[in-house]
């Protein structure tokens, strides 16, 4: 146990604090795998429910409770609606007064008529939307992104994979820092990032360029020191530690998986409404 | 060799066919498995991809030339391509407000260099990590249903690549030029046209010539057709500006990275449309949801309004992507490019590779 926990502080360096806390509930201590099973096939469902009461309760039963038994309800909803944001906004604005098929006139602004046949597709659209950023952003709140790729390795995904999924955590940070650097110093030589489209566009050659041609430059070194290290050794690794799994979980994952195929297939042939 | 590559590519054409049918439609009237389309396309990828692979299996016993693009060298580029995807699609697109996305160019690059399932598997790998894995502010809710088109994407790279398309050619006599640019224009107008027929207009008139009149009995509104010309005289004075960039640089490259990225562009906008439509009624959240909201105004339904942005936005964006490796590509030293397993088709024809004695070739490097 005080190895796996030394194990967790290790993986935890260098996340947002939020992320790394240990399982502090229940929810938390579920195994990776079943908690994205859960957002999967609730974002999955949601669509295939369609409608306003589906997304409606899907959301209450499998984001809103675990989210309050997980105490993170206040950071889910701000996290999942600063994401949704604007394609929430998007959503509203195009269908309320762009919707051909409306008939019925709620106000108008010059030319552009807010329908009803329009509010009620975006309500729709909208709370299919909270569904599926709600389910995903409760898993992740939940979940150390490493946890995730430690658990599918130890499950038999390749250790090349999963080395891909680790280092791309890493390397976006360091990239974003890259490029502020850069465009602040293509911006003392006089690069314009404010002006017309034009000048905008011709803006991202000088910082795309350098970001991407250094980080390329960088592999070369990088490939040196893990052959170095023996990555390209044929057989397993070994991990030191993986997230518990339980056999009742594996039924839940089996059973949600079960579950959304035959909802679609009952979508499909249209014997639900 | 050739012989895995015919078979991938029947494979492919003929689960497309037969999805289409399963889905309703035909050869002449597809639109029945629009709807269909990133479903059909997601199965064609996986039978083309198990046909190529038996099929080198039964001949030499080995998946070597799968195995061969996921060197060290690979897997070290991938998630630099990845944090590439992400960053740029989520950061510079949004600063620099452009209505483009710009979140493939790391897929393209590794396509690319290392070849189509690196490639793919990039583009897999980058929506699926941009939704489960990073943290935020690097998060996306909505990322992984759209891996099926940055699978293609990748793909689509790697094919390109490895035809040479994306080689420089600097120094093109003028024949070649022309070829190129010959080559080129048809492509582009050849697509240009078949998506204007299919998703814009009911029938093609000169008198009435606009991308807004999906009722063609009733004379279209003159605004529209001020509208629709302005959009033409646009797309002359892009090809215009496209040949001219083509004399200036004396660059044949550029012509054959305007089709891998036109075309790249149409098949991603046919893969993207349905999910966005499906999942969201058409809009994505970003700057190309303006678009949408027109084309709904002229009376489009969801999945049409989707077809039509995405036929824009799309090949725009590609293009512009394609191009940018294209750049990013050339500054590279032609050593370090032929160390990835697919580089050597991106070397000049005569540029000096230096010699290397480092085993590049093997399995492991």
């Amino acid at each position: 146990m005080a190895r796996s926990d030394r194990l967790s502080a290790v993986a935890g360096h260098g996340l947002p604090d939020f992320l790394g806390r240990t399982g502090p509930t229940a929810y938390h201590r579920l195994n990776p795998l079943t908690k994205a099973t859960i957002a999967t096939t609730s974002a999955v469902a949601a669509v295939a429910v369609g409608g306003l009461i589906g997304p409606a309760v899907l959301l209450a039963l499998a984001v809103i409770a675990p989210a309050l038994a997980a105490g993170v309800l206040r950071d889910l909803v701000r996290t999942s609606v600063l994401l949704a944001l604007p394609i929430a906004i998007s959503v509203l604005v195009v269908n309320l007064f762009f919707y051909p098929e409306g008939q019925t006139e709620l106000f108008r602004i010059g030319p552009v008529v807010a329908t009803a046949e329009g509010l009620r597709f975006a309500v729709e659209i909208l709370a299919r939307i909270m569904a599926i950023s709600g389910a995903v952003t409760l898993f992740y709140l939940t979940t150390r992104p490493s946890d995730l790729v430690i658990d599918l390795e130890r499950r038999g995904i390749s250790s090349r994979v999963a080395f891909v999924a680790n280092a791309s955590v890493q390397t976006v940070p360091a990239m974003v820092e890259r490029a502020g650097q850069i465009t602040d110093a293509q911006r003392a030589r006089g690069l314009d990032t404010e002006g017309s489209v034009w000048r905008r566009l011709r803006g991202i050659v000088p910082i795309v360029g350098p970001v991407i041609l250094g980080s390329i430059a960088e592999v070369e070194e990088r490939t040196m020191a893990l052959e170095a290290r023996g990555f390209t050794r044929p057989g397993r690794r070994t991990l030191l530690w993986a997230p518990a799994d339980r056999p009742a979980e594996a039924f839940v994952r089996w059973a949600l998986l079960v579950g959304v195929v035959a909802l679609i297939v009952v979508r499909l042939a249209g014997i639900l409404p | 060799m050739v012989v895995r590559w015919i078979a991938a590519v029947v494979a492919f054409v003929a689960t497309l066919v037969i999805g289409i049918v399963a889905a309703g439609g035909s050869f002449t009237d597809y639109e029945a498995a629009l709807a269909a389309f990133p479903w059909i396309t997601a199965a064609a990828v996986i039978v083309s991809f198990a046909v190529y692979a038996a099929i080198e299996f039964a001949q030499t016993g080995a998946v070597t030339s799968v195995a061969r693009q996921f060197g060290t060298r690979t897997i070290v580029l991938m998630p630099i391509a990845i944090a590439v995807n992400v960053v740029l699609g989520q950061t510079v697109a949004a600063a620099l407000k452009i209505p483009i996305y710009l979140d493939s160019i790391g897929t393209i690059i590794v396509g690319a260099l290392a070849g189509p399932i690196a490639g793919a598997l990039t583009g897999l790998l980058s929506n699926l990590l941009w939704t489960y894995v990073l943290p935020p502010p690097f998060h996306s809710d909505f990322a992984a249903p759209f891996a099926i088109t940055a699978v293609v994407i990748g793909l689509f790279a790697g094919v390109f690549g490895r035809a040479g398309l994306l080689r420089p050619r600097p120094g093109s006599r003028i024949p070649q030029l022309a070829l190129a640019a010959v080559i080129a224009l048809v492509v582009v107008g050849g697509l240009a046209a078949w998506t204007y027929g299919e998703f814009y207009s009911e029938s093609f008139s000169l008198d009435a010539f606009t991308f807004f009149n999906p009722t063609p009995d009733v004379p279209p509104d003159p605004v529209l057709v001020v509208i629709g010309w302005l959009i033409a005289g646009l797309l002359a004075a892009a090809v215009i500006g496209f040949l001219l960039l083509l004399i200036v640089r004396r660059d044949a490259g550029v012509a054959y990275v305007v089709v891998a990225g036109a075309i790249t562009g149409v098949v991603a906008a046919m893969l993207s449309a349905p999910i966005a439509a499906n999942l969201f009624g058409g809009v994505t959240g970003a700057g190309t949801d303006f678009l949408v909201a027109f084309f709904r105004q002229q009376g489009s339904d969801v999945l049409t309004a989707s077809f039509q942005q995405g036929l824009i936005s799309d090949p725009i964006d590609k293009i512009t992507t394609f191009l940018l490796v294209f750049i990013i590509v050339a500054a590279l030293p032609a050593r370090m490019k032929a160390r990835f397993p697919q580089g050597e088709r991106l070397v000049e024809v005569g540029e000096e590779v230096a010699p290397d004695d480092d085993g590049w070739r093997g399995a492991t490097a």
